[in-house]
């Protein structure tokens, strides 16, 4: 399981856990969007963008939050990202499809990626990281 | 209870300087022996972690709805000094300026002959959930009047009445407001999201007032017996979300460049003097500011509902008051025997001003500022009234909520939105949402007991008891 639900009484707790940090950046969004959005599909819709900052962590949270601005401003639903990390820039192509409440509701609003406790780990081969959501 | 936490007295605990390295003030909460039983160890290393940011006064104080948060506790309040002191987005959250109002209407609850129907009227009327958009789409210059005027702009519309004002905060408005330091991201955010409910534990509910608890204040504030209201809770959607995003990272590096050690990087902070801090208390006025103008949206958007369907007349339906529970205020408090200014943050708390505030509408000043404490869904709501004891104790502080005892995810696993729905239909209140999900996340069991929390703030003097309302209907995001 790329991502689980971890219990956390206001929020929501996420656990990633992936081989790569590439990889793990991907498995991140998707729990994000897992959070916000049902029955996500992708019709080719695409954004591209690119962040930098000066550690992995602080380079995951960016990346989440302009994920989070691109889906509300564009009304999309974003289920698929390619993700290049070069030192700490970050190059990314989110995909997927335009929202339609009948089809995504079910889903809760996130406000934000709190910075409380993220530090991404390296636990053997794998690279694992909790993530705060706060809705 | 956690090892070195003290008990004061029946409902007052006191975490002491130590209890974690670098406190400056010791921690302070309120709960009953019955709600400590609920207490998570994260919310009290939360509400010490607090303790050691610069400039703080007399205590960290938590409500008591104290429940694991980022950052500081939910329930929590903190005040720091103009000079020495800090702002920190970690004090305000995300959802800047999320608060609650309550508006009368002259409707008995027999009146409400067909609330199923209401309630889908209005879920029809009102954007809920994810990803929704208002019907009125702000222009570029009219978010910028919001970001100015609050809930001012609304009124100037039509979308409201005069009187709204009064009943606000500040007067719906924070004058410390600057578009200085807000991204155009915010700013695109904001433009089709002004009258949205959101989602998670946003809603708005009818209610009829079960029990009178305080005559005096009920009819100075303007409420009686069998009056059916609603209640909207609600925030500064996107707008205020980008904000906090934003300035998140700003303070972030502002915390190195004062050289300011924190155990936890989301109380990121800057002094309240410098570049930094000025620029997240400007653009967070701006959010609170656009909070209040979306509440008196939806309160528009409900009136125009109401108007229609039993034929009541607008100026009928009085806003008791609006409260919010995320934001940084700069008041005067009297700190061992000498007022002077301090900036006061309350995450997930309620301003609770007592009798003779100079803030308050001159109607009801002699009696505190109406506090309004939200039940869990199914469960009674609170109307209270601030007091002088929540003025010396809890920088005129008190609780915001019944607080979450059971996470979104057990809530999920263990209960069933259906099941809700149909337990509470049985008991005459209708739900609607945006899915079944919502509804088992939001349960009543997911929530301490408010009546409880609500005795606690009674039983400490930091708000008292005016109005116990029912739950009717409502809709959630």
């Amino acid at each position: 399981m790329p991502f689980e639900e971890l219990e956390h009484t206001a929020d929501v707790l996420m656990r990633i856990t992936a081989d790569t940090p590439e990889e793990l950046f991907l498995e991140s969004a998707r729990a994000m969007f897992s959070i916000m959005f049902c029955n996500r599909g992708n019709t080719g819709i695409r954004h591209s963008f690119s962040t930098e900052s000066d550690s992995l962590d602080s380079l995951l949270r960016e990346f989440l939050s302009e994920l989070l601005y691109l889906s509300e401003v564009n009304s999309t639903v974003f289920s698929d990202v390619s993700v290049t990390i070069s030192g700490n820039t970050l190059q990314a192509e989110a995909s997927g499809e335009l929202f339609d409440q009948k089809k995504h509701a079910g889903g809760t609003e996130i406000k934000g990626v709190s910075y409380s406790g993220l530090n991404i780990k390296k636990e053997g081969k794998h690279y694992q990281v909790d993530i705060l959501f706060d809705i | 209870m956690l090892e070195g936490i003290r008990k004061l007295n029946e409902i007052e605990w006191e975490v002491p300087k130590g209890f974690i390295d670098n406190m400056q003030v010791p921690g302070r909460f309120f709960l009953s022996d019955s709600l400590a039983a609920t207490l998570d160890d994260g919310a009290v290393r939360q509400l010490a972690n607090v303790a050691t940011m610069p400039g703080i006064q007399k205590y960290s104080l938590a409500m008591p709805d104290i429940h694991w948060g980022y950052g500081f506790p939910i329930g929590g309040v903190a005040a720091f000094d103009m000079e020495t002191g800090v702002i920190s987005p970690g004090g305000v959250g995300f959802d800047i300026n999320c608060g609650v109002r309550l508006i009368t209407t002259p409707l008995k609850k027999s009146d409400l002959k067909d609330k199923k129907k209401l309630i889908e009227d209005i879920f029809r009327t009102i954007p809920t959930g994810v990803g929704t958009k208002s019907a009125r789409r702000l222009t570029d210059h009219e978010l910028s009047e919001i970001i100015t005027d609050g809930a001012g702009w609304a009124v100037g519309q039509g979308y409201g009445m005069e009187s709204d004002l009064d009943r606000c905060e500040g007067r719906g408005c924070m004058k410390e407001a600057s578009m200085s330091d807000i991204s155009t991201k915010a700013l695109q955010r904001g433009l089709p999201q002004c009258g949205t409910l959101g989602s998670g534990n946003h809603f708005l509910e009818f209610q009829n007032v079960g029990e009178i608890l305080d005559e005096n204040a009920a009819r100075v504030f303007g409420i009686e017996e069998d009056q059916v209201c609603f209640m909207i809770h609600c925030g500064s959607r996107g707008f205020g979300h980008q904000i906090c995003t934003d300035h998140l990272k700003t303070l972030e590096a502002a915390t190195k460049k004062y050289n300011i050690k924190l155990p936890d990087r989301q109380l990121a902070c800057a002094p309240l003097t410098s570049p930094e801090g000025e620029a997240y208390f400007g653009a967070m006025a701006a959010a609170a500011n656009y909070a209040w103008t979306n509440r008196q949206m939806i309160t528009h958007l409900t009136r125009k509902v109401l108007e229609k369907t039993f034929g009541i007349d607008y100026d009928e339906m009085h806003l008791i008051y609006d409260v919010t529970h995320n934001v940084a205020k700069i008041e005067e408090h009297v700190i061992d025997g000498v007022k002077k200014k301090v900036c006061v943050h309350r995450k997930g708390a309620t301003r609770a001003f007592g009798p003779g505030h100079r803030e308050l509408p001159s109607d009801i000043r002699g009696v505190g500022q109406p506090v309004i404490i939200p039940g869990s869904m199914g469960t009674a709501s609170y109307l209270l009234k601030g007091t002088a004891k929540a003025m010396e104790k809890t920088f005129g502080s008190t609780c915001h909520g019944a607080g979450r005892v059971m996470s979104r995810s057990k809530a999920k696993h263990n209960l069933r939105g259906a099941d809700i729905i149909s337990e509470l239909a049985a008991r005459g209140i209708i739900v609607k949402a945006t899915s079944n999900a919502v509804i088992a996340e939001e349960a009543p069991d997911a929530y301490k007991s408010v009546s409880e929390v609500v005795n606690v703030v009674h039983r400490a003097g930091i708000s008292m008891e005016v109005a116990r309302l029912e739950p009717l209907g409502v809709i959630k995001g």
